[in-house]
């Protein structure tokens, strides 16, 4: 499998004898050791160092079909180059508008979202109650707001009981997490320590989903559950909401109580809380370990990773909006 | 798939052999480049290095194991080029 490269260190990426050399260039502007990345074995590069680039660079790595995904300073996604569209196909995208545009036929398939990531949810919680975590409040009301979702009967009241459900699993963060307290979700800023790791992982699920959209004949603008707006892949949003607690939480989860991130790997400012890169190399590497751990797939009869999940995932919505099989959202079975 | 790939090779071809692997796989010492390929993508390797070999003179031998994790690795002083896919 193709793997992906993080790149923290500013440096200079170039190409060079037809494949990426990288020359890592340190506070004072002087430069390491070069290290030649294997074009053939790289899938996507996510860049969160300052990275100096050129023009040919980028017209190699859009023939080689490898998207770099930006982000700022503070860790947010700030965008993507992406190598042309290679899977186009109109009948997709008529189908796809088509669903948007029915009324009844876009609320089918967002309930269908909500729905999975309830269920999804539901789990993560059931596990923590089997290690004596007391979570049955919070599980009863998620059951209860997760019936409303088939009787709900626009966008805007699926948004609501989506909001309820994540507000309500928001609250058992604190009994899961030891050591920290999560309070309540702030966002841009978050204001501690959990909510700076939530932020990163759903950044993260998000760029995820979107790499895997870009794989198939999906047009990621037109979303479903979120409302598609301007200058965002909203479908990949709505396709996290999925993925989220099996991805993002859990991992959060273990590098809290394994104690891999600490508060030591973050920065406390007085508005906003970072991570540290020590902290974001921690996360990274136990989210992508997430990623790559494989599962015995039920009707496939093999063996698959997370990663390949999103974009099987992918593929049973595509078969929805061509009316081939109706779409059943993944729900965690084990 | 992974893969050990070591060549022996004329002074005056050695540099076409190092960049090709370059672009397949990870280098690690003089003449020895390791990492994960696919079947197709070694082939697709051996295919262009076979364009300017000349095999009565030149070699190269690969390794191949079906995981990483069953290639016991040890080095012994100097690791020239750590494998990490954190820069």
């Amino acid at each position: 499998m193709k793997k992906t490269y993080y790149l923290f260190n500013p440096g200079r990426l170039s190409r060079k004898d037809n494949t990426l050399k990288f020359t890592p260039v340190d506070e004072s502007g002087r430069e390491g050791v070069p290290k030649y990345l294997p074009v053939e074995g790289i899938s996507d590069l996510y860049c969160f160092g300052s990275l100096d680039t050129n023009s040919a660079l980028y017209n190699f790595l859009g023939k080689a079909g490898i998207s770099i995904h930006f982000f700022d300073y503070y860790e947010h996604y700030t965008g993507s180059f992406q190598p042309k569209e290679y899977l186009l196909a109109g009948k997709m995208q008529i189908s796809q508008t088509n669903h948007y545009l029915d009324r009844d036929k876009r609320l089918k398939i967002a309930r269908k979202f909500v729905e999975g990531a309830a269920f999804n949810i539901t789990k993560n919680l059931r596990y923590y109650m089997k290690r004596e975590r007391d979570l049955d409040q919070q599980l009863n009301r998620i059951q209860s707001y997760s019936e409303l979702v088939a009787a709900a009967s626009d966008i805007p009241s699926l948004m609501g009981i989506e909001g309820n459900i994540r507000s309500t699993y928001y609250e058992a963060f604190d009994h899961i997490i030891k050591d920290h307290a999560m309070e309540s979700r702030s966002m841009r800023p978050p204001l501690n320590e959990i909510n700076t790791l939530i932020s990163f992982g759903n950044m993260l699920c998000y760029t995820q989903c979107l790499d895997q959209l870009y794989h198939t004949q999906l047009n990621p603008t037109i979303s479903y559950l979120h409302e598609p707006g301007y200058r965002r892949y909203s479908l990949a949003l709505d396709l996290a909401e999925i993925f989220k607690p099996i991805l993002v939480d859990r991992t959060i989860f273990r590098v809290l109580n394994k104690r891999e991130i600490q508060s030591k790997d973050f920065d406390f400012q007085t508005n906003r809380v970072t991570l540290k890169e020590s902290g974001k190399k921690a996360f990274l590497k136990a989210f992508e370990e997430r990623l790559n751990e494989t599962i015995k797939h039920r009707t496939l009869n093999k063996h698959v990773s997370y990663k390949h999940l999103i974009k099987l995932e992918c593929y049973k919505l595509s078969k929805h909006i061509l009316e081939i099989e109706t779409y059943k959202p993944f729900k965690i079975w084990w | 798939m992974y893969v050990v790939l070591v060549y022996d090779i004329g002074e005056r071809r050695v540099g076409k052999m190092l960049k090709l692997c370059r672009r397949y796989l990870n280098w690690i010492q003089n003449s020895v480049f390791e990492g994960e390929i696919t079947e197709v993508k070694l082939k697709e390797l051996l295919a262009n290095a076979k364009k300017f070999m000349k095999v009565e003179e030149d070699s190269i031998i690969i390794f191949k194991s079906r995981d990483e994790r069953w290639l016991e690795k040890e080095i012994v002083g100097l690791e020239k080029n750590d494998l990490d896919t954190f820069l």
